[in-house]
């Protein structure tokens, strides 16, 4: 087992140069630079620009150089925000996406688990069908309809909760985007866990299970729980790299200082290092989380386990 | 000039659900209203909003954007700072003279501080201006100096920093030295690139100067926190030379996407937005009356013609026959909600300069339509051969809209067959440069209140010249203006240059843009001005009931 978790995290580190490798080629690949702007600069300008940033190299030689300061943990200078290193973005930013997208995975999972869980024990019934249908709606309705209506409601109308903005320490201001970020989140971890459920109640071991004569209770804790989590944890996995690094829609409309929204403004701007500092750092979330999924299976699952 | 960034993408059109409302005397208004007095507020502080990009840099040196000229208006001045009406007025220099051929200009600087109470001397003028020009700075505002002598041979690394034409006379006086008579000058040393800066906080911080905790300004305001792509918080700086006329004891600068700005408007938090949706124009107006403000606004939008490629080389009749067949009022009335204003020549109306309107401008459409229609056949066109031309644009709703009808109305007009292409402003901007294009976008934001900010663009060598005209009178024009030192002549000189560019219609101006803001009828002291800059120094707030 230990064998396993020193070779898995050994893999991580190629993933990741794998990662930074392609991201670099493809930035540098799209038509336009970062200095290009419609006040055409004078070459000369546009050259000692270009050289404070390395720009007027050969491209292997700022690829190695942007690897030598990678191994040193130095994402580089944004182009776009002048004065402001990629680290201190990302360490500015990411703590807002981290209590947004923590805030909302707890959500989801408590509602969609009870969801998922109540649908489950009443199947074909009333309580299975509206929990259900609520559910596919939230699917179907994007962030960007659901976070103005949030605001609509609870801030325009009722005057609850604050309509946007970030200030450190308030839960206030973390609540509606959490929930705009949640609602989705929640609909697909019910239906999984309403699927996954109601297949495991139908399998064999449970039969014999109830055959044997155990309790209900014991047989939904004992022997049903883990493997129902299996599904979950699968879809949990990419999920969390992706709650935790910020979604533009939810940081526009709560005007929330994340990292999620330079995904794409960095990438319109072409501000490399950063685009590339947050691919890395989504990369190896990912990273992370599928090797955490992979030892939760193995946990839940002893059939995963005699296979490392 | 920045551009807004991609966070248009959501839809708070929904928005126009919601009953509330604010505003007096907001006709129509049926959600709670606002009561405003005519005394002080006890409370003088302001949230106000900026474009959702953001800040990008405060180094005054290397700061290109617009959100970010806002918020250096009020943490330093220059020589001169803009007045209410955003015209210069005196900032640190109290007084100033220049010579006769209009080439040196001497500066005498009233006693100032900085923030942290050391005086402003002439040198910090000198060293700010050098630092600017430095290759070392890489900036790429560094050519907006380029009237100073010295400053271009700088940036371009043939020259040191040291024989940049501005120089410390004394502690109080600083002189400069231009290569041309630039009227607009005083225009200039109110932008940030002019700002003094202090060597000491920059020697120590490097690059981590711009940081609230080392920041040292000389405006109205210091900075107190600054959330980098978040907010920024201001506070008065008690050691301001006009600081008694300060009402403002606090200043929040948000940067939020345009739909945003409106909704966090109507829920009270933001006192002064920066933008709001054309399409919402009237409704915004039913529900907020005169809270809303819109006036014209130093940008073109234009549609630029390759001289050197087919179909438009040397074919003047199509250029002509093109440019009469659009109905700019329509344009403006149904794709622009009315906020803009229809342009018939490249450069905005700016005061004392006569604009050189076409004759054919003041005909009739349908005299137009029918002289258009002259011109195409004499161009070679018919409806058996039609023109068949891309029209190019950088992708944005507002640009599809207009040109989408353009295109209509030369189908319409003329029987041409015009395509439209998008594609994202960096590659758009790429293939432009290189003149690849034959009819393309061309929008341009002046950079001071002056035609020659519009009239350069078309000089040969330009960079920005994508369209390659070239016109030896319209060159000759030009440096006859460059030499003139009587403001008067120089005008009349543009106007006859840009004269000669709507004969040979360079370009197409299609209109011309509008500020356009929601502000809270309890805020004071604001004036549209044709550059959009509003210090808050001038700001008040006066005291009211409701949000």
């Amino acid at each position: 087992m230990l064998r396993y978790l020193a070779l898995r995290l050994l893999t991580v580190v190629p993933t990741l140069l794998v990662i930074a490798t392609l991201a670099f080629v493809l930035l540098h690949l799209t038509p336009g630079g970062p200095f290009d702007s419609d006040h055409h600069l004078l070459p000369q300008i546009q050259h000692s620009i270009e050289a404070r940033f390395h720009l007027d190299e050969p491209l292997w030689r700022q690829y190695l150089r942007y690897l030598g300061d990678l191994a040193r943990g130095d994402l580089g200078p944004s182009y776009q925000y002048r004065n402001t290193s990629v680290n201190h973005i990302i360490a500015t930013g990411l703590p807002v996406d981290l209590i947004v997208g923590g805030t909302a995975l707890s959500l989801s999972l408590l509602l969609g688990g009870a969801l998922g869980l109540l649908a489950a024990s009443h199947p074909g019934t009333f309580l299975d069908r509206v929990p259900m249908s609520v559910a596919s709606l939230g699917m179907a309705v994007p962030v960007f309809v659901v976070a103005p209506l949030l605001i609509l409601v609870f801030a325009l109308r009722l005057h609850w909760l604050p309509s946007g903005d970030w200030v450190a320490g308030s839960w206030r201001h973390v609540l509606l985007p959490a929930l705009a970020l949640a609602l989705p989140y929640s609909a697909y971890i019910a239906r999984i866990v309403r699927a996954s459920a109601l297949e495991v109640m139908s399998s064999p071991f449970i039969l014999s299970a109830r055959a044997k004569g155990l309790p209900t209770h014991t047989i939904l804790l004992r022997h049903a729980l883990r493997p129902t989590l299996l599904p979950l944890i699968s879809f949990l996995g990419p999920t969390i790299a992706g709650v935790l690094t910020g979604s533009i829609v939810v940081e526009t409309v709560f005007g929330l200082p994340g990292v999620g929204r330079y995904f794409v403004t960095g990438a319109l701007n072409r501000d490399y290092t950063l685009v590339c500092g947050l691919t890395l750092l989504y990369g190896g979330l990912i990273v992370l989380c599928n090797l955490g999924v992979d030892l939760c299976h193995a946990w839940l699952d002893p059939r995963v386990r005699r296979a490392l | 000039m920045s551009r807004a960034l991609p966070g248009r993408l959501v839809a708070l059109g929904l928005l126009a659900l919601s009953g509330c409302g604010a505003g007096t005397p907001a006709p129509g208004d049926a959600g709670e209203s606002l009561r405003v007095g005519s005394s002080l507020a006890a409370e003088q502080e302001l949230v106000r909003a900026i474009d959702g990009g953001g800040v990008r840099t405060l180094d005054p040196a290397l700061s290109t954007d617009v959100p970010a000229e806002h918020v250096l208006d009020d943490l330093f001045e220059g020589l001169t700072r803009l007045d209410q009406a955003g015209e210069p007025a005196p900032g640190v220099a109290s007084s100033w003279e220049s010579s006769p051929d209009g080439l040196t200009w001497t500066f005498h600087l009233r006693p100032a501080l900085w923030s942290n109470g050391v005086t402003i001397k002439a040198d910090d003028f000198v060293y700010g201006w050098r630092r600017t020009v430095d290759p070392k700075s890489a900036s790429d505002v560094a050519q907006m100096l380029a009237p100073v002598r010295g400053a271009l041979e700088i940036s371009a690394g043939r020259a040191a920093p040291t024989t940049l034409g501005i120089e410390a006379v004394d502690e109080r006086t600083v002189r400069v030295h231009l290569t041309a008579p630039t009227p607009y000058l005083l225009a200039l040393l109110a932008k940030a690139y002019t700002y003094p800066q202090y060597a000491p906080a920059i020697e120590a911080f490097g690059e981590n100067w711009t940081a609230p905790e080392h920041m040292v300004g000389n405006g109205a305001f210091v900075l107190r926190e600054h959330v980098i792509g978040g907010r920024l918080t201001l506070t008065r700086n008690p050691q301001y030379w006009d600081a008694p006329r300060v009402h403002l004891t606090k200043v929040v600068y948000l940067p939020l996407d345009r739909a945003v700005q409106t909704d966090r408007f109507f829920a009270g938090d933001v006192a002064f937005t920066d933008s709001f949706s054309a399409e919402q124009t009237a409704w915004l107006r039913s529900r907020l009356g005169s809270q809303v403000v819109s006036a014209p606004y130093l940008g073109n939008f234009v549609l630029g013609i390759n001289a050197q490629r087919p179909p438009f080389a040397g074919n003047r009749a199509l250029r002509l026959a093109l440019t009469m067949a659009v109905d700019r009022e329509m344009l403006v009335r149904y794709v622009r909600q009315g906020l803009y204003q229809a342009a018939w020549t490249p450069t905005p109306p700016l005061s004392g300069y006569p604009a050189p309107v076409p004759a054919w401008a003041s005909l009739s459409a349908l005299e137009r339509h029918a002289q258009a229609r002259r011109y195409y056949a004499l161009a070679g066109y018919s409806a058996a051969h039609p023109l068949r031309v891309e029209l190019d644009y950088p992708t944005d709703t507002d640009n599809r809209r207009t040109y989408e009808a353009v295109a209509a109305m030369w189908r319409t007009n003329l029987g041409a067959e015009v395509s439209t292409y998008n594609a994202e402003f960096r590659v758009q901007l790429g293939e432009r440069h290189l003149r690849k294009l034959a009819l393309f976008h061309y929008a341009w934001i002046g950079d001071y209140p002056d035609p020659y900010t519009f009239l350069q663009l078309f000089r040969a060598g330009n960079g920005y010249n994508d369209g390659g005209y070239y016109s030896g009178r319209y060159e000759a024009l030009l440096a006859q203006a460059d030499a003139e030192a009587n403001a008067t002549r120089r005008l009349q000189l543009l106007s006859q240059a840009e004269a000669v560019l709507n004969d040979d219609v360079a370009c197409i101006p299609l209109y011309y843009y509008a500020s356009r803001h929601l502000i809270k009828s309890y805020l004071r002291g604001w004036t549209s001005n044709i550059q959009d800059r509003n210090l808050s120094q001038y700001l008040y707030v006066l005291a009211h009931e409701g949000r």
